[in-house]
């Protein structure tokens, strides 16, 4: 069964028949904000995306471009523990673990990867982290890239403190703590 | 025959069953840390604390035999307090280390915390007390004392399973921890079962080491082919990648699984792992490989010969046992292997580093042939000009090789297999890529499973044999590995 809608479209008056008259009371509507505009630019509601932004409002600052935090002496606050990857819903994150030396940390990633392609910028893996490593507050949106391998996010564009942060010890981990109290 | 009341539930059990084994079989879990089946009763990280009516105080169901008339509840209220207030015990002085921990996600004290307790922590971190981090104790092992709940799992194994006593518990109460006695290093061919064992973090392999997160893993059960014992394993692997292999106890061979079989699983994914065919030592595509190999079969033709190999599965034997007759039409072939059976430690390892011995003798069963000696005496007295086999079945005829000049034809899975000398090398797919069937020293039929997929051109023997038969002008009509079996009775 097909259900038809009886449409009761108004009949033309005269004015709309004439048809000329609604042609120009259009482009008078089109052409007033196009002088409202030249004159009177700041007034635009547009923003030059990406060339131009605005202040995010309120928390959705905490949905942008993910960043690994930094430890005093460099080092990455994460210790690839996997969290954020298995709780990525994308599949979008990859970390290939690798063991300190001398440092008591132990563990720390030697990749890092997170294809911003794939990401649907959820924030699982900030919710994730256990080490309050990873956070998504650098308030940059990603944009479009001309090549897929620009999305690509690796240790060392992740790796980064927002300006005037001050680079923490390792928070809650005891053993990054005593490790940069040792080094100091 | 006593008979007790488990939860309501009557069960008649042996003489000697302790609690915890009469509640496993009636289905009953009662969580444990110390207990383990093969080792000796210890009885020290009373989680298995249970109510027995009449009783003035919880007892330990590890360690408490069953009595006549005994009745035993496992979720009471007192039970579930006292679990709960162990478990408090236990993680005082645990550290917080889960995420760099190896364990996580199949330790012990998550899982029970997880099920038994779930309260918060009355003890502040910075109280807690501290012990050495992470070190080497042995080729395979690393020992965090610090997680370690001395649940003595790992000292008993020493003392009881390998007869070693490497470990000993250091100091006593509140002060103790596990250690190497002096002098001493974890170095034993079971090392690796303590990681097993360890219900938490405290012993991990050095091999698998932060390599994958357990849980990301699947599991593949699978036959150790290390030796002649034929363990049952189970391949732990992830993404095409195999991270660790594992014993799957069974009361027919094993409830551990010693250090070299563990290690069995790195030449499927070493560097010189073949893909395709070696002609001297020149890497050559498989199919020129292929026919290049037909053509110096095809030149010697009957005194071309074959020689079957035990580490390879009854398949495959039955397959090159259909080259040897089919196709070559030579009487020059061998499926008579002998070597000294029985284990050799007294644990698991077999005086037989084959683990086919047994199944390629059915071939011979089947077919005949001639044996071993009379075979290396042919290829010796120059009879043979052409020999086709496993790599390392041609080193069982090594020194007959060595001064006759006949043209040695192998099938070889990595480079570093390839005997010297070798004419043509041809490779095939790993038994954990391929399934395959093995019969152990006492007999036992079991099949290989794959866990993952070879490399692209990588076939498993079988269809590599179809391949060379037709090249040399005969189909021998393998579509299946059970094709090649056709006349063999398993």
């Amino acid at each position: 069964m097909i259900s038809v809608k009886k449409v009761d479209n108004k009949p033309l008056n005269l004015l709309e028949r004439i048809y000329l008259y609604e042609i120009a009371r259009g482009l008078s509507v089109t052409m007033r904000h196009f002088f409202k505009n030249l004159f009177n630019p700041a007034g635009m509601p547009t923003v030059q995306y990406p060339e131009q932004t605005i202040p995010l409002a309120g928390n959705a600052r905490f949905r942008t471009r993910h960043r690994l935090k930094i430890r005093a002496d460099g080092s990455p606050k994460c210790v690839a523990c996997f969290m954020c990857q298995t709780a990525c819903p994308a599949y979008c994150i990859k970390i290939e673990a690798a063991e300190y030396p001398s440092n008591n940390v132990e563990k720390y990633p030697a990749v890092f990867n997170i294809d911003l392609s794939r990401c649907v910028m959820c924030g699982m893996c900030v919710e994730a982290c256990p080490e309050d490593a990873i956070a998504m507050d650098t308030a940059e949106i990603p944009g479009g890239a001309a090549a897929r391998a620009e999305l690509m996010m690796t240790r060392e564009t992740l790796l980064r403190n927002l300006p005037g942060e001050k680079p923490t010890l390792g928070a809650s981990n005891r053993l990054a703590n005593e490790y940069l109290g040792g080094k100091e | 025959m006593p008979t007790i009341k488990i939860d309501g539930r009557t069960i008649e059990v042996t003489k000697g069953t302790t609690l915890l084994e009469a509640a496993q079989k009636l289905g009953i879990y009662i969580p444990r840390y110390c207990y383990h089946p093969k080792l000796s009763i210890s009885g020290n990280c009373r989680m298995c604390l249970v109510e027995i009516e009449n009783a003035p105080k919880l007892a330990t169901a590890c360690s408490t035999e069953a009595a006549e008339g005994m009745s035993v509840f496992t979720g009471t209220d007192k039970v579930k307090t006292a679990r709960r207030d162990m478990l408090e015990f236990l993680l005082i002085n645990h550290p917080l280390d889960c995420p760099i921990c190896d364990q996580a996600g199949e330790c012990g004290l998550q899982d029970y915390y997880m099920k038994y307790s779930l309260q918060k922590s009355r003890f502040r971190q910075e109280e807690k007390v501290r012990r050495q981090k992470r070190r080497a104790v042995g080729p395979h092992l690393v020992l965090d004392n610090e997680r370690c709940i001395l649940c003595t799992r790992c000292v008993r194994f020493c003392a009881e399973v390998t007869k070693t006593s490497e470990l000993e518990v250091m100091q006593r109460s509140d002060h103790s921890y596990i250690d190497l006695k002096e002098g001493k290093a974890l170095d034993n061919n079971y090392s690796l079962n303590i990681a097993d064992i360890c219900p938490v973090g405290a012993f991990t392999s050095r091999d698998f080491r932060f390599k994958q997160r357990v849980w990301f893993l699947k599991k593949t059960s699978t036959v150790c082919l290390g030796c002649a014992t034929g363990c049952r394993m189970t391949a732990h692997h992830n993404e095409n990648t195999i991270y660790r292999l594992v014993p799957l106890p069974n009361s027919q061979t094993n409830t551990w699984l010693c250090d070299h079989g563990r290690m069995t699983y790195k030449a499927v994914q070493a560097g010189d792992r073949l893909s395709k065919g070696v002609i001297k030592n020149g890497l050559i595509d498989l199919e020129p490989a292929l026919r290049e190999a037909a053509t110096r079969i095809d030149e010697a033709k009957s005194e071309a010969a074959v020689l079957g190999s035990p580490w390879l599965s009854v398949e495959d034997n039955a397959a090159l046992a259909r080259l040897a007759i089919s196709a070559l039409k030579t009487v020059n072939f061998c499926f008579e292997f002998s070597s000294g059976q029985g284990i050799k430690d007294g644990i698991l390892v077999n005086e037989d580093p084959a683990p086919n011995t047994a199944g390629a003798g059915l071939l011979k069963a089947a077919h005949g042939g001639v044996s071993l000696e009379e075979l290396s005496g042919r290829i010796a007295s120059g009879r043979i000009k052409v020999l086709v086999t496993e790599a390392r079945a041609a080193g069982l005829v090594k020194t007959a090789l060595k001064t006759s000049g006949c043209r040695l034809i192998v099938f070889a899975q990595n480079r570093s297999e390839i005997p010297a000398g070798a004419y043509a090398t041809l490779p095939y797919a790993s038994y954990f890529e391929t399934p395959g069937t093995f019969i152990n020293y006492q007999g036992l039929r079991r099949r290989t499973n794959p866990a993952v997929r070879p490399a692209d051109g990588v076939k498993p023997l079988w269809n590599v044999v179809n391949k060379l038969a037709a090249y040399s002008g005969t189909s021998l009509g393998l579509d299946s590995a059970e094709n090649a079996l056709k006349d063999i009775k398993l």
